[in-house]
């Protein structure tokens, strides 16, 4: 072999795939070689440098629940859930009430978990199944007049296609005692869930922001609407379109 | 699926999450790509799933490997065409020649943010040879595997790759020092 040949194979050799006779050849080489030997330790320093300054990243938690979860959607496999005992309780509570008279059944914050609860199982079931719209349309002028004569209010409906928050569609869904508008918004691969109904119907309570199994949930009472969005997109850019929603909310109640 | 698959599945690539977000997040350089695209990868791999036949750990690693690469790919590919153009072109900015070699006490010296640096500006097609070299101690067998090149190519791209971090990183060092 040649000096060059010995030189193009130098990577190989201190990546440890020479094997045999390639390597102790190279190992002569190198004692002959000043040129090959200093191109050699530097690349020996290279190394060492890459590995000592660059670790390996460590994948974020949230990214591990979402995967599982993702996945278990794909295979059909429900999620490991525990069933809420409490609607059980509650139901013999109504019972209990009915029978007593003056029993106050739950509690708010109760009422506001099982809000909490309504809203992911119903963005996951979107999710898992194929009924994530009713009306599937990237048109505002298109979803909101869909809802006309199925709720008795019309939802404000949004485009905020321009600042990376398509509208994909809208459905009906039942949350909290009633009907409300789910608006389904994207960013990206995610899909962003918007539930909402006036907010004098009442079931205004909740917390801001909660995070369950891997998804997040925002939460707020304007004047006008109770909101709840949810999505495993992450926590800053959900923040981000919250706000969006509300400034288009305050502008057109101008 | 029945739910022993999925276990089976779990078993054979979740533990290789790091190692997928890792070589995501260098393809792309942003954190909410490289999720995007480790989910997206994990999904895919789970229909390919049946097509899967090794048995081992590290077998799921390299397939797994294989997977979310093509994925960022596609990404790439999809979202930004002009990636590749806005990339560190090193026969433009760097006057050095291939002969060229900076002091090895340079490399050496070199601290975090430089060497983050360099590899960043490199193309992704020697970014990947890197990582899955020096941060994941794949094999050239399986570098070429993931990367769907010959293990030819995977040592003279190691090496290209390699002389220009060289050059970059004892480039910025001498500037800092």
């Amino acid at each position: 072999m040649k000096h060059d040949d010995f030189a193009a194979q130098l990577d190989a050799y201190g990546d440890g795939e020479l094997m045999g006779n390639e390597a102790r050849e190279m190992e002569r080489h190198l004692r002959e070689c000043a040129a090959c030997a200093r191109a050699h330790e530097r690349q020996r320093v290279l190394r060492a440098t890459m590995r000592a300054q660059l670790p390996a990243l460590t994948a974020p938690r949230e990214l591990r629940s979402r995967v599982r979860l993702a996945l278990r959607a794909a295979a059909g496999v429900t999620p490991a859930r525990p069933r809420p005992e409490w609607r059980w309780l509650a139901a013999a509570a109504v019972l209990v009430g009915i029978v007593v008279g003056t029993w106050k059944i739950t509690d708010s914050r109760d009422a506001a978990n099982a809000v909490v609860d309504e809203v992911l199982a119903s963005h996951v079931r979107a999710l898992m199944g194929t009924h994530l719209t009713d009306v599937a349309s990237t048109d505002q002028h298109t979803v909101k007049p869909w809802f006309n004569g199925r709720l008795d209010f019309s939802p404000p409906v949004y485009d905020f296609a321009g600042l990376g928050y398509p509208l994909i569609g809208g459905r009906l869904d039942y949350v909290a005692g009633g009907p409300v508008a789910a608006l389904a918004y994207g960013r990206r691969q995610h899909v962003i869930d918007v539930f909402l109904w006036p907010t004098q119907r009442g079931s205004t309570g909740g917390p801001p922001a909660v995070t369950r199994q891997g998804y997040h949930m925002l939460h707020w009472s304007a004047p006008d609407y109770t909101y709840w969005v949810v999505s495993d997109l992450g926590v800053t850019e959900l923040g981000e379109f919250s706000r969006l929603l509300r400034q288009a909310d305050s502008t057109a109640a101008r | 699926m029945e739910p022993s698959q999925l276990t089976r599945f779990e078993a054979a690539v979740l533990p290789h999450l790091d190692a997928a977000y890792t070589l995501a997040r260098y393809l792309l350089r942003d954190e909410h790509d490289a999720e995007d695209v480790v989910q997206e990868a994990y999904l895919r791999a789970l229909n390919y799933f049946d097509g899967f036949r090794g048995a081992g750990p590290v077998e799921g690693r390299s397939w797994l490997l294989t997977i979310v690469r093509n994925t960022a790919y596609t990404l790439r590919a999809n979202r930004r065409p002009d990636a590749h153009a806005t990339e560190f072109d090193e026969t433009l900015h760097s006057g050095g020649s291939e002969d060229e070699h900076p002091e090895t006490e340079l490399l050496r010296a070199a601290d975090r943010e430089t060497v983050q640096r360099a590899l960043d500006a490199l193309p992704v097609e020697f970014r990947e040879v890197i990582v899955l070299r020096e941060l994941q101690d794949l094999s050239y067998k399986e570098i070429a595997e993931v990367a769907g090149i010959p293990v030819g190519t995977v040592m003279s791209r190691l090496a290209r790759a390699r002389r220009r971090l060289e050059r970059a990183i004892g480039a910025a060092t001498k500037e800092r020092d």
